[in-house]
């Protein structure tokens, strides 16, 4: 936006929007201009530590309605105004930064919880609700949404709607996008739409899946009705420590392709092994490859199941039994990796390559990813672990990492390194089979490289953006789409 | 500066989400710069450049902070970004930059300090201007003693340098302190026995860090009401809503937990989860002088979550909590002094 701060058109900008929501929710205050420049995204964090300054949005909105949302972007198209929505700031991506100033729709307000059907096992609320509280709620009637990332605590409901976000359970309970049934979405002109009421049909096109993963640039989404389960019975874990990764992966597969149903794996490379989950777990695990599964369910069923996977563990693959307790100490510290001083941090530069691929290529796109950071960049470390599974395949979350000492100190050079190891890794990612990003989102980290991916398929993802949101209001220069 | 001490919690907690649930203002504002993350991102930009320090909308940011500590009990790490605030509070105390609401407020309370002692007995109990606001608390206070034949002095008729501290006038907060302090140890009581959480934290752990010395030993009034021996029936169903002073500034203490199992009190879940701040804004002590729109916002998140408003049956070990819970959330709210002389057999 670039209307200046002391001009009569912005104070006749806020009256309108005042107008809508009331001198309370429309905030131009420095200190939440700040706090909406910066989320999880290493770019931002990297140049606030070397304090320079981080692009800011013009306005802060706190809508409490969907119509609250659509009267916004109606003014917002009225005077081309850039609008871009905002969760809980946990995102990795860039997707939620302002960088063309505007108007950050901070949803936080949209908190509503509107009611469990117990009868479908369903959930409704509004997309501003933080997950956490969600889940607090949803455990109180006995239910729980299942959906379990370590950014639980502070991400909302739309924000994981809003890049298909995934959670530690997510190989049972499937991705967010597994578990919505429908969605009240706002298009980018304001009209407010809902979609099917269910998610299985034969009734056209899904516009659930159009709008789940649009980031903002095709809508806000301030409704959501999701699957809940009953708190299940039992829940055990088993650990084991492979002699090598490639032995871990293949039991790993075994599993799913037995279609026992684990509620999840993880699976840690050797070297995450012996640095983090060491580190972690205060315990020496110097060699091989620490893998981890669990049930959950029935108490019987869940024996039935751990009986089978252990004899696909120890009789098929030999691993060595770490036990019932080194399973449940990871479940128990699974969000420990992401506190300080356990997660990686600046002066480090670090960041997720997450990409997901079929087995037959899963461990040739770890390998091709591995040797290409390794060989542009021996100072950096390399490590990955493949944390969300499927029938067909699963995620690898790698992870470079480069200490303080080996970063630029001009945050320019920084930048730019850090992009050229993003699109070397990614690029080896989409050559051998994987995607550009699994359940982070691309935001605007990897919006330059949705062309290689969807090479000739892209010009479709365009063509949706400008016909829902012909004036490029929502979050441009995000998702691959064109800048304001 | 004050905030230079806690280079931790600015480093590790900027780029942290982990507790931004538990923020509670951030939870009723909505806004980013009410949580833990931004505020000491704020801080780390004022190691950068100081001046930041002046800037109204950051002070104004650290001041309406609630200042539960509820993020430094759930980190695993237990980083104190609540001490950083109250570090940087300090700061701008230091630099003339308090503002005109709260330099007014601190005037008025370091001339709060006109303590009158009444009574007979080793034990002195203090009642402060919450527990005296709430005008139930001290009587119930007394039926116990009397029940108990326990002889007691009463000091009331100030504070005692707590509020000033959290604002940020440590010379103040300290001068009134020892000042109290002198009156205490004159007065020879052995026992002295605080309602609030805040003043039981302001002798336990203020006190000695300001180089003072109480010699009579400070308790919690539910632990001295604990330790009579009293019979009573039994409380029945109700939900207790912790103090932010005693479980998070004082992680372990136990003094409400032995009187409520004393009281035979079948204790039910309150809202969704035991690692919320359920106190109006205990810990920011006088936030409803600074922010009043805020503590009735925080009393409404806490109202909204209760299985029964008009019914339920809440104990609140702080007076503080007591007053604006029922004021503001018109909940059912009594003290735990309250709620033991109800059941004094």
């Amino acid at each position: 936006m670039q209307i200046a701060h002391d001009s009569y058109m912005y104070e006749m900008i806020r009256s309108e929007l005042t107008d809508i929501l009331g001198e309370d929710y429309v905030v131009t205050r420095d200190a939440d201009r700040f706090g909406h420049s910066v989320d999880y995204y290493w770019v931002p964090e990297m140049w606030h530590d070397r304090g320079m300054e981080t692009p800011k949005p013009d306005f802060i909105l706190y809508p409490g309605s969907a119509e609250d949302v659509s009267r916004i972007l109606k003014l917002a198209n009225h005077y081309h105004i850039p609008v871009t929505p905002w969760g809980g700031g946990s995102g990795s991506q860039g997707g939620a930064l302002p960088i063309y100033g505007g108007i950050i729709l901070d949803m936080k307000r949209m908190n509503k919880f509107l009611g469990i059907d117990k009868e479908a096992c369903t959930v409704t609320c509004q997309t501003g609700l933080i997950a956490k509280h969600l889940e607090w709620r949803c455990n109180k009637e006995g239910y729980s949404t299942m959906h379990l990332p370590a950014s639980i605590s502070c991400a909302t409901i739309g924000g994981f709607l809003a890049h298909r976000g995934t959670g530690v359970l997510s190989t049972k309970y499937g991705k967010i996008e597994d578990m919505v049934m429908s969605l009240q979405v706002v298009t980018p002109t304001g009209d407010i739409i809902n979609t099917l009421p269910v998610p299985r049909h034969a009734s056209g096109p899904d516009l659930t899946m159009l709008f789940l993963g649009s980031e903002g640039t095709l809508g806000v989404i301030t409704q959501v009705t999701l699957k809940v389960h009953p708190v299940p019975e039992a829940r055990e874990f088993r650990a084991y420590i492979f002699k090598d990764f490639h032995t871990a992966m293949s039991a790993g597969a075994e599993l799913m392709r037995s279609r026992l149903q684990p509620c999840a794996i993880r699976l840690y490379d050797e070297t995450e092994t012996k640095t983090h989950v060491s580190k972690v777990f205060g315990i020496n695990l110097d060699k091989g490859a620490y893998l981890v599964f669990g049930f959950d369910g029935r108490k019987d069923i869940v024996a039935c199941q751990m009986k089978y996977a252990r004899e696909i563990m120890e009789d098929k693959y030999h691993g060595q039994d770490l036990g019932s307790k080194g399973g449940e100490y990871w479940w128990e510290n699974k969000y420990k990796f992401f506190y300080p001083p356990f997660m990686f941090h600046l002066p480090q530069a670090f960041g997720t390559l997450d990409t997901v691929a079929t087995f037959s290529n899963i461990e040739k796109v770890y390998h091709a990813m591995k040797k290409v950071v390794n060989d542009n960049y021996p100072q950096a470390r390399f490590i990955g672990h493949f944390s969300h599974w499927y029938d067909w395949g699963c995620m690898l979350y790698a992870r470079f990492i480069f200490e303080g000492k080996d970063v630029p100190s001009d945050p320019r050079e920084a930048v730019a390194l850090y992009n050229r190891v993003w699109d070397l890794a990614i690029r080896a990612a989409i050559a051998n089979g994987g995607v550009i990003n699994e359940h982070h989102g691309v935001g605007l980290k990897l919006g330059h490289l949705m062309k290689d991916l969807y090479g000739t398929a892209m010009p479709v993802l365009e063509g949706i953006k400008k016909q829902l949101d012909p004036n490029n209001i929502m979050n441009p220069g995000k998702l691959g789409f064109k800048g304001a | 500066m004050n905030i230079d001490n806690f280079t931790d919690a600015i480093k590790n907690c900027r780029f942290c989400f982990m507790c931004r649930h538990l923020s509670g203002i951030g939870n009723v504002s909505f806004s980013e710069a009410d949580t833990p993350r931004v505020r000491a991102s704020l801080l780390y930009g004022v190691t950068l450049c100081p001046d930041n320090l002046a800037n109204p909308d950051l002070i104004d940011t650290l001041y309406r902070s609630d200042l539960s500590a509820a993020c430094r009990t759930n980190c695993v790490s237990h980083y104190d970004e609540n001490g950083l605030n109250l570090a940087a509070r300090r700061d701008i105390v230091a630099l003339g930059k308090a503002p005109e609401a709260v330099a007014k407020l601190a005037k008025k309370l370091a001339k709060n300090a006109n303590w009158q002692i009444s009574g007979k007995g080793d034990v002195l109990y203090f009642e402060d201007d919450y527990t005296a606001a709430a005008k139930t608390i001290a009587p119930a206070f007394d039926k116990l003693m009397k029940a108990a034949k326990v002889a007691y002095r009463t000091v009331k008729g100030g504070g005692l340098g707590k509020a000033l501290y959290i604002l940020g006038y440590e010379k103040e907060a300290k001068a009134m302190a020892k000042a109290f302090a002198d009156l205490v140890n004159k007065s020879g009581a052995k026992t002295l026995v605080v309602s609030n959480p805040a003043a039981y934290d302001a002798m336990v752990n203020d006190y000695p860090a300001f180089g003072l010395k109480l010699k009579a030993k400070v308790v919690h009034s539910s632990e001295f009401i604990a330790s009579l021996k009293l019979k009573f029936k039994s409380a029945g169903q109700l939900y207790y809503l912790p103090s932010d002073f005693l479980k998070n500034y004082n992680p372990g203490y136990a003094g409400p937990e032995k009187l409520l199992k004393a009281l035979k009190a079948k204790l039910l879940p309150f809202g969704t989860n035991d690692e919320e701040s359920y106190t109006c804004g205990e810990g920011a002590v006088v936030l409803p002088a600074l922010y009043p729109e805020l503590v009735k916002k925080l009393a409404k998140y806490i109202a909204e979550r209760a299985d029964n408003p008009k019914t339920d049956k809440i104990a609140v070990a702080s007076p503080y909590t007591r007053i604006y819970l029922a004021k503001e959330g018109k909940l059912n709210v009594l003290s735990l002094e309250e709620l033991a002389a109800a059941c004094l057999a």
